[in-house]
């Protein structure tokens, strides 16, 4: 079945229609271009398609679209500000916390809903928290210096 | 689109989902948090033409403490007991045994009802809500009724829901003051994966005595298991003797199948390692 559904998307408001078979995943790439959430695994395991759900960090490769009526979005497409990246964008370009770049996204949303929790985290929190993304390239301990970076960052602020 | 076409039902109220459900038998089922649900239609193992949305229906994820015990709606997320003060004060291992699923994405979208109703032989929660003697509440066409949890599963993906019941509540009665609990999980491939064995253990001490003892486990057997027989236990004196002879007791009511987590003869071997060492941290 087809409906409308209204979703804020990295603050702004949308009025969408949606099939009920749409994965949030589907309605965010291909409705609205925002090509940060990418699917890998598919099935909730890997985080490459994290995003956040009225601040909560879930996986959009199997929620479904027309459940979320009302709910708010965040990508990454919407972290940085006219001038200047995100903290967390910029401690993970600062420390080479990528490599193809393609689990970034995932991660730094899964970093900003992480340090939303625990301000000041210590590492067995920061993996904990992030044992649920995975970077096929290896890159943990550049993630890992990122994450503490933009720790130190945030809380400053 | 990636998952065949289904209809999304909303109803407003338990009552009105259970005539949903029966209206469209097999070709429907509840969806809760989705996380097996969706990905299963997803992979194309499962097809509905149906899902009866039970977020829609307002109230169900409440989690309150009564006189008794707590009583957690089974809409309530994983994370969302994992995080309560009033779980993690009353039922520790409950708390615990929650923050052990998957991920924290998975964990925030995933709900109580959906992990019970599941009835999959390796989940991390039943077993310390075997061990505090949870009941779920059931509710449908015609009218409510409590089961405890020990017997509300009837086999490997198995349960006694009936076409059109749908789980609504957990309760958890609180445990003794002098009791104590824990959930360990042997993950046996890496960190955040489904256990290859979950143990949860109640123990209250009388002057150093056994006085309360229940275990549950997970991983193997068909379904989640409260082991039975230990109130022969109560009186005997904390020791390595006790605690091999209530491995043995244990052992004894295993089935434990082979799969990519371990063989079985591996799992029994090891659910006497986790057995005895959630019982020796409990009895220190
Ligand atoms: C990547 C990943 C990792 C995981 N790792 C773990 C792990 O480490 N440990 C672990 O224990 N589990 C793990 N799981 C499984 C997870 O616990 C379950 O998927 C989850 O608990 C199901 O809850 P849900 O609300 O999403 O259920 P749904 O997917 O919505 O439903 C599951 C089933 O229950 C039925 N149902 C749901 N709610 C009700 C209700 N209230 N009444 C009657 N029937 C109902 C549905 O019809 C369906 O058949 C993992 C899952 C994923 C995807
Ligand atoms: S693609 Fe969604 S978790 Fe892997
Ligand atoms: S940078 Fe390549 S997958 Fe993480």
């Amino acid at each position: 079945m087809e409906r409308n559904i209204s979703l804020t998307v990295n603050g702004r408001q949308r009025e969408l229609e949606v099939n009920d078979a749409d994965t949030l995943l589907e309605v965010l790439r291909d409705g609205l271009k925002l090509w940060s959430v990418r699917e890998a695994c598919g099935v909730g395991a890997c985080g490459s398609c994290t995003v956040l759900l009225d601040g909560r960090p879930v996986s959009a490769c199997f929620l479904l679209a027309a459940r979320l009526d009302g709910r708010s979005v965040e990508t990454v497409e919407g972290l940085a500000g006219d001038d200047a990246l995100h903290p967390i964008q910029q401690a993970f370009l600062e420390n080479d916390a990528a490599q193809c770049g393609y689990c970034t996204p995932g991660f730094i949303m899964a970093a900003k809903a992480l340090l939303e929790e625990h301000g000041d985290p210590t590492d067995d929190q920061i993996r904990d928290y992030l044992s649920g993304n995975l970077c096929r390239c290896g890159g943990y301990p550049n993630i890992m210096r990122a994450v503490r970076a933009a720790a130190a960052r945030t809380s400053d602020r | 689109m990636t998952i065949p076409a289904f209809d999304l039902l909303k109803p407003g109220s338990v009552a009105e989902a259970s005539e949903m459900l029966l209206e469209h038998g097999d070709e429907a089922r509840p969806i809760a948090g989705g996380t097996t649900l969706v990905i299963l239609m997803k992979q194309r193992a499962l097809r509905f033409s149906h899902l009866v949305d039970l977020q829609s229906i307002p109230g169900l994820e409440r989690i309150t403490d009564n006189d008794d015990g707590l009583s957690i709606g089974a809409l309530a997320t994983h994370r969302s007991v994992e995080r309560s003060p009033l779980v993690q004060r009353r039922a520790p291992a409950l708390a615990q045994a929650f923050s052990h699923v998957g991920n924290v994405r998975i964990r925030e979208t995933a709900s109580v009802g959906g992990n019970l109703a599941h009835a999959d032989y390796r989940l991390d929660p039943p077993p310390a809500l075997l061990v505090h003697g949870a009941e779920v509440v059931l509710a449908g066409a015609e009218g409510t009724r409590v089961v405890a949890l020990k017997d509300f599963y009837r086999g490997m993906y198995e349960t006694v829901l009936e076409p059109g019941e749908i789980l609504v509540e957990v309760r958890v009665p609180h445990a003794a003051p002098a009791a104590r609990t824990v959930y360990s999980r042997f993950s046996s491939l890496s960190a955040n994966d489904w256990p290859c064995i979950g143990v949860a253990a109640l123990l209250s001490l009388d002057n150093g005595n056994v006085g309360e003892l229940a275990l549950g486990l997970s991983g193997v057997a068909e379904a989640p298991l409260l082991a039975a027989g230990l109130e022969r236990f109560q009186g005997e004196s904390c020791s390595e003797e006790l605690w091999d002879a209530v491995c043995d007791v244990v052992d004894e009511q295993l089935s434990p199948v082979s799969d990519l987590r371990g063989s079985a003869d591996y799992k029994r071997e090891m659910t006497r390692v986790w057995v005895r060492r959630t019982l020796r941290e409990l009895a220190s």
